[in-house]
């Protein structure tokens, strides 16, 4: 009896080592496939957190997003098919983070100045909020249009800024996304935003850093390779990490691939890496 | 009485006016030291983008028509430096570790070579932008052009996508010298 169960046991343990190396040898969109079909997508519970926040967060003024935007977001069906672009009240041209924003500060009675407002948005409705106001567009076309003034400033300022080269890594966006794409960075391949459309599945749930980011954050932590520095290459003093949110390069760059996304069918919250 | 209330009033009217001038000079200087995050940026973005960096900003990412491509290596070999008595060739130990495995004690983000390069046979999570560099040392290279390529290879292809190491200051010539010995020591794991 004993010999035998030690025989199953066995049998089990290796099949748990040949299943797990089995799993490891997957590749990644097999693994999505299945945790999409079994309702487990982890960017889900944003988009519920953000629907949360929609009809329950009032601002000083006791409106809620609900009040002007409709019962589940009825009004706002397609915006972000045309985000970024250019916003009369605000007069500026914006992405959906900055938006949202100018929308509670305005609209819901926030205080624009107020740093502990703006570090809890940053921190704590801005993600949820995006991804869940991105997502009442999903099946529709990615449908930018570049007509004031403004967005055709910007979508040039994009332009340029994507083929920048600076900072101590001779980096620019094209050097890895348009001339270098398709090849890998250590493991992680890299794509070309550009030409496949990939706009439409931001913003994403990435398991990689087990985070939902929007494209700003995408856009920042990439300057952050950049090794911007604003002396002498230093990395202790003079390293500058990242831009501040919601600056006009990073707003002009997701422009300009956004544009350049235009027909891509949205599906948010995308799931990567 | 009177004599240390005249000495006190001197006193205190000498240290305001000993004061004032170091007051002021901090007021000076308080508008040079905050700068704000966005300022930061765009001084990094802009202003210390350099020459030949602006030359390279086009659709193609290479040296564009109108700039004389000799003239361009001449300039970028002149920046060269080497390190002290002209040994290029240091220490393999502490090139293994900027080449940037981190099993490999490689914390720092400076050297990273394995982003594009394969190096030791070991190590299977390296990029494939530059070519491999594995037995590197049994190619014949000579390791003064090692070098010179890892401390400007814009000298060698402009407009390259290798960073140009030693010119930025990311590695000193010390270090770049390691890391050549990490490539051409017939000890160091990329040529076992």
């Amino acid at each position: 009896m004993k010999k035998r169960t030690f025989l199953a046991l066995g049998v089990f343990a290796g099949g748990a080592v040949l299943g797990t190396l089995a799993i490891a040898k997957e590749q990644l969109p097999e693994h999505l496939r299945e945790l999409l079909e079994l309702g487990m997508h982890p960017g889900h519970v944003f988009v519920d957190e953000g629907r949360d926040y929609y009809h329950n967060l009032k601002g000083p003024n006791g409106k809620t997003c609900a009040t002007c935007h409709g019962q589940d977001g009825s009004k706002l069906v397609g915006a972000y098919a045309k985000m970024p672009r250019y916003y009369k009240d605000i007069d500026k041209v914006a992405d959906i983070d900055l938006r949202i924003l100018s929308c509670m500060t305005k609209y819901m009675g926030f205080d624009p100045k107020d740093k502990k407002f703006k570090k809890k948005y940053l921190k704590t409705y801005r993600i949820p909020l995006s991804t869940y106001v991105a997502s009442l567009s999903n099946g529709m076309k990615i449908n930018v249009k570049i007509e004031h003034p403004k967005e055709k400033e910007m979508y040039e300022l994009g332009k340029k800024v994507w083929f920048t080269r600076a900072g101590a890594r001779e980096f620019s966006c094209a050097m890895c996304h348009t001339v270098l794409a398709g090849k890998r960075i250590r493991l992680q391949g890299l794509p070309n935003p550009v030409r496949d459309k990939s706009y439409n599945h931001w913003p994403a749930y990435r398991f990689g850093s087990d985070r939902m980011w929007t494209m700003e954050d995408r856009v920042r932590s990439c300057f952050k390779a950049y090794f911007l520095f604003t002396k002498r290459w230093d990395e202790k003093k003079d390293w500058v990490k990242k831009p501040p949110p919601f600056v006009k390069e990073v707003i002009a760059v997701e422009l300009y691939m956004k544009h350049a996304s235009n027909g891509g069918v949205i599906e948010v919250p995308g799931l990567l890496r | 009485m009177k004599k240390i209330a005249l000495v006190g009033a001197i006193a205190g009217i000498g240290l305001i006016v000993a004061c004032q001038p170091a007051a002021q000079k901090a007021e000076a200087q308080k508008p040079k030291k905050e700068l704000s995050k966005y300022e930061k940026f765009k001084i990094a973005f802009y202003q210390n983008q350099d020459k030949w960096q602006k030359y390279c900003s086009n659709e193609a990412q290479l040296v564009p028509q109108g700039i004389s491509v000799e003239e361009f290596k001449k300039a970028m070999l002149a920046t060269i430096k080497f390190p002290p008595g002209g040994k290029v060739m240091g220490d393999w130990k502490k090139g293994e570790k900027l080449f940037g495995d981190p099993k490999k004690g490689g914390k720092s983000r400076r050297g990273n070579c394995y982003a594009c390069h394969c190096g030791d046979p070991q190590i299977i999570a390296c990029g494939n932008i530059g070519p491999s560099l594995r037995g590197y040392g049994k190619k014949g290279v000579d390791p003064k052009q090692t070098y010179m390529r890892i401390y400007n290879s814009w000298a060698f292809v402009p407009c390259s996508a290798m960073p140009r190491l030693g010119y930025w200051g990311v590695l000193k010539p010390e270090e770049i010298a390691d890391i050549v010995a990490f490539l051409h020591s017939p000890e160091s794991p990329i040529n076992k």
